[in-house]
């Protein structure tokens, strides 16, 4: 039955009494680590657009923190200056430093944040990737390792043990500011919404309404279609000691297009921090964790690891769930471990 | 339009996004949005006029809404390319009149979907509303403000729903920079607004007659010319002033929440002056909104290379609406520190929210194009919410998007702009 309603409420325009459309995607982005940095909205939560820039606002500060490539960045100070004496860092890039520590142990050493060395003598820092001369991976592996790194809590301070070592934060940067965006969508009440960069690194909070945050993972080798089609659904319940924000976190990495080839063999730029070698044989690592920068660390860790690190870490670390395409020609990836916050819609399609 | 090079460059990577991204939110965007049957089933309606704008909005009216009983046209091909839309989505056929009046006795219709040439606006919506049927009437909403003002009364009279066809009402992106930017005051105070329509063409419409003897002259068009471009003869249209601009003037009085209190305007017919045209081809106008807001609009059509679009420029921020498809906001005096944020609105397809992978460089999108999906530009989707919000403002209650009130006054400001015209001189309202 109709309802019936005065002229005035007809002809009222009043935005507010109306039900939200969630028609379209509402993407606020920014270029930030040289890549998108996006918060992706449902039309309906329109309102929170400005939630989303201040979001971005952090990624910015968290860059002008992290990157080395800026004179200005505490970083760049500490690489400047840790090797002559102890720098005192503040709260943040301690613990972050501490979380690197830590995900270092817990993945034998492929994930590294000393790797710069490697990286810079097989020239994929100059993008001209080249086999090194006799004994220069020696000697760039000596100033490569975690070990290298000493972190003194009383004075909060950081130091190196060698002339050389370089800290990058690369391979964590991008999970590590999802998880402080998070922080701050949910400080203004945002709950369902997807936060990503580049493409690699994804926070889903909240469910999309419902419905599951719909995500492809592709690998820019495998032309034939997404190597799978997940639904994220970011955790509902208490919080987790340690995690503020509940959501659930996919970072993938690959092989990416800079190769160099040596005898015939084809070597990707992500350089294994254990041999001095860039690594092969896996295509793509898509890592799903609750925290955004461990699945950051984990997903070059595991490229670098293959299959039989990220069994081990999976035997260890409940709640993560690993996609690893190996470079056979295959697009299958093999899924190991488990996550809830996730469903694989379609999985290992015939390529 | 000058912009620094940061924001040049941003504007040009959304712009690229742009022509790159999903060239049709009509069907399957729409298609998630619009779960009908409403509350009583689909509303009864017949069509008054089912030229190229009646054809959009019958394409646009979802059979879940609206069941279409009858359509009414002077022109039997028309009839015939609407006969067409209705057999294509297996409906039952529509039954045909020539005169609305005809079809009002005959028929037991609940509202009428109308878009015949502006000057009939007021007697048609006027006399369907007093036969008690709701309307929805293709914009502009009539030939002169006495005429709106009939079509108000005559609603407010009645009871029934009147709802005047601006299709941004209905679209998604621009609701959602009403909310998302302009109501939380992203773009701080807004004294300027600049309002584009540029094409080059003659606006001409090009039709054989039905038969060779067809004679539209007892309906008031000497010529079938006449019939066909109504567009281009004062006694018919207001010219680009009613069927272009009206559409942004409406925009920006929603979003300044106010009404032009003055507007001045030059234009003339330049370029076109053969074939008996009347309308300008060329017209330029100031309107004066309280507060020391103004909005210009230009319409030319002798180049397109600015196509149409709003700008929004304030203290604090700059909102562009494009082609109705495209929202491009640019932060004010950020560029040098490149924090300039963009906001893109996407149909959701039922496709991935985003594609994920090995990181990708700055400029690449978030989900690759897709291009596995059929259906005609933008442009309907907002349509298809009008008639469907139509219909739930008959069935439920839906307040209008936009509403007699709201169409009145942005057709007095465009009728104002072509007096404005004339007079050489400023007119208030």
């Amino acid at each position: 039955m109709a309802r019936s309603l005065s002229r005035r409420q007809l002809f009222t325009l009043d935005f507010d009494v109306r039900t939200p459309t969630s028609t379209h995607w509402v993407r606020v982005h920014r270029t930030a680590m040289a890549c998108r940095f996006e918060v992706t909205l449902s039309s309906g939560h329109a309102r929170q657009v400005p939630a989303a820039r201040r979001a971005l606002d952090e990624a910015d500060r968290i860059e002008a923190t992290l990157t080395v490539f800026r004179d200005t960045s505490e970083l760049t100070r500490v690489n400047r200056n840790a090797a002559r004496a102890a720098v005192p860092v503040d709260q943040e890039l301690f613990e972050l430093l501490r979380s690197c520590r830590a995900l270092s142990e817990a993945t034998g050493g492929a994930f590294d944040i000393t790797s710069t060395p490697l990286s810079r003598c097989w020239g994929f820092l100059r993008r001209e990737g080249r086999l090194p001369a006799a004994g220069e991976i020696d000697a760039a592996r000596s100033m490569v390792g975690a070990e290298l790194v000493m972190l003194d809590e009383a004075t909060q301070s950081v130091s190196f043990g060698r002339e050389g070592v370089e800290l990058n934060l690369g391979s964590i940067g991008k999970g590590y500011a999802l998880g402080r965006m998070a922080q701050v969508l949910s400080d203004d009440g945002v709950t369902d919404a997807l936060i990503s960069a580049g493409g690699s690194s994804v926070f889903a909070l909240g469910d999309c309404a419902g419905d599951g945050w719909t995500i492809d993972v592709k690998s820019r080798q495998v032309a034939s279609g997404p190597l799978a089609r997940l639904k994220l659904r970011g955790l509902r319940g208490p919080a987790k000691a340690g995690h503020h924000v509940r959501g659930v976190a996919l970072a993938t990495s690959g092989a990416g297009e800079q190769f160099v080839e040596i005898d015939g063999v084809r070597y990707g730029h992500v350089i294994d921090p254990r041999t001095g070698w860039p690594a092969r044989g896996v295509l793509s690592v898509s890592v799903i964790a609750d925290d955004p920068a461990v699945a950051d660390a984990l997903s070059t860790a595991f490229l670098v690891g293959g299959a039989a690190l990220a069994e081990a870490y999976c035997a260890r670390h409940p709640e993560t769930l690993i996609l690893l395409t190996p470079d056979d020609g295959s697009a299958r990836p093999c899924m190991i471990g488990s996550h809830r916050g996730v469903e694989i819609e379609t999985y290992a399609p015939d390529a | 339009m000058h912009l620094t090079p940061e924001q040049e460059a941003l504007g040009r990577r959304n712009f690229l996004k742009a022509l790159a991204g999903t060239p049709a939110l009509a069907a399957l965007g729409a298609a998630a949005a619009i779960k009908g049957p409403v509350r009583g089933g689909p509303v009864r309606v017949g069509f008054v006029g089912v030229g190229s704008q009646g054809r959009v909005l019958l394409t646009n009216t979802d059979p879940a809404y609206a069941d279409v009983k009858a359509i009414c046209d002077i022109n039997p091909t028309s009839l015939q390319k609407a006969d067409e839309i209705i057999a294509k989505r297996n409906a039952p056929a529509a039954r045909h009149y020539t005169e609305w009046k005809e079809m009002l006795e005959k028929e037991d219709l609940e509202a009428v979907i109308m878009a015949p040439p502006l000057w009939m606006h007021a007697d048609i919506a006027s006399g369907c509303l007093e036969a008690g049927k709701h309307v929805l009437c293709e914009k502009m909403m009539a030939w002169d403000v006495p005429s709106c003002e009939r079509m108000k009364a005559a609603a407010e009279k009645s009871g029934r729903v009147l709802e005047i066809g601006y299709q941004r009402n209905y679209n998604p992106m621009y609701r959602a920079a009403y909310d998302g930017v302009v109501k939380p005051g992203l773009l701080g105070d807004v004294y300027h607004v600049r309002l584009a329509w540029h094409r080059n063409a003659n606006w001409r419409r090009k039709a054989d007659k039905p038969t060779p003897d067809y004679d539209p002259s007892r309906w008031g068009y000497p010529t079938f010319d006449h019939l066909i471009n109504w567009r281009l003869y004062w006694r018919y249209s207001k010219g680009l002033f009613a069927e272009l601009a009206s559409h942004q003037v409406n925009v920006v009085n929603w979003f300044f929440d106010a009404v032009p209190s003055s507007v001045s305007a030059t234009g003339g017919l330049y370029r076109f002056k053969d074939g008996g045209r009347e309308v300008y081809d060329h017209v330029y106008a100031t309107f004066e909104y309280p507060g020391g807001r103004t909005a210009t609009f230009s319409s030319i059509e002798s180049n397109a290379f600015d196509d149409y679009y709003e700008a929004f420029f304030g203290t604090r921020g700059t909102l562009i609406l494009r082609h109705e498809r495209d929202a491009l906001l640019f932060d004010e005096g950020d560029a040098e520190n490149l924090r300039a944020t963009s906001i893109e609105l996407s149909p959701k397809t039922g496709g991935p929210a985003l594609d994920a992978s090995e990181s990708r460089p700055a400029n690449a999108p978030s989900t690759a194009v897709s291009r596995n999906i059929s259906g005609s530009a933008d442009r309907p989707s907002a349509t298809r919410f009008e008639v469907a919000g139509f219909c739930e403002a008959i069935r439920v209650g839906k307040p209008l998007a936009c509403g007699p009130e709201r169409a009145m006054h942005s057709a007095r400001a465009c009728i104002h702009a072509n007096d404005a015209v004339a007079k050489k001189g400023p007119v208030t309202s």
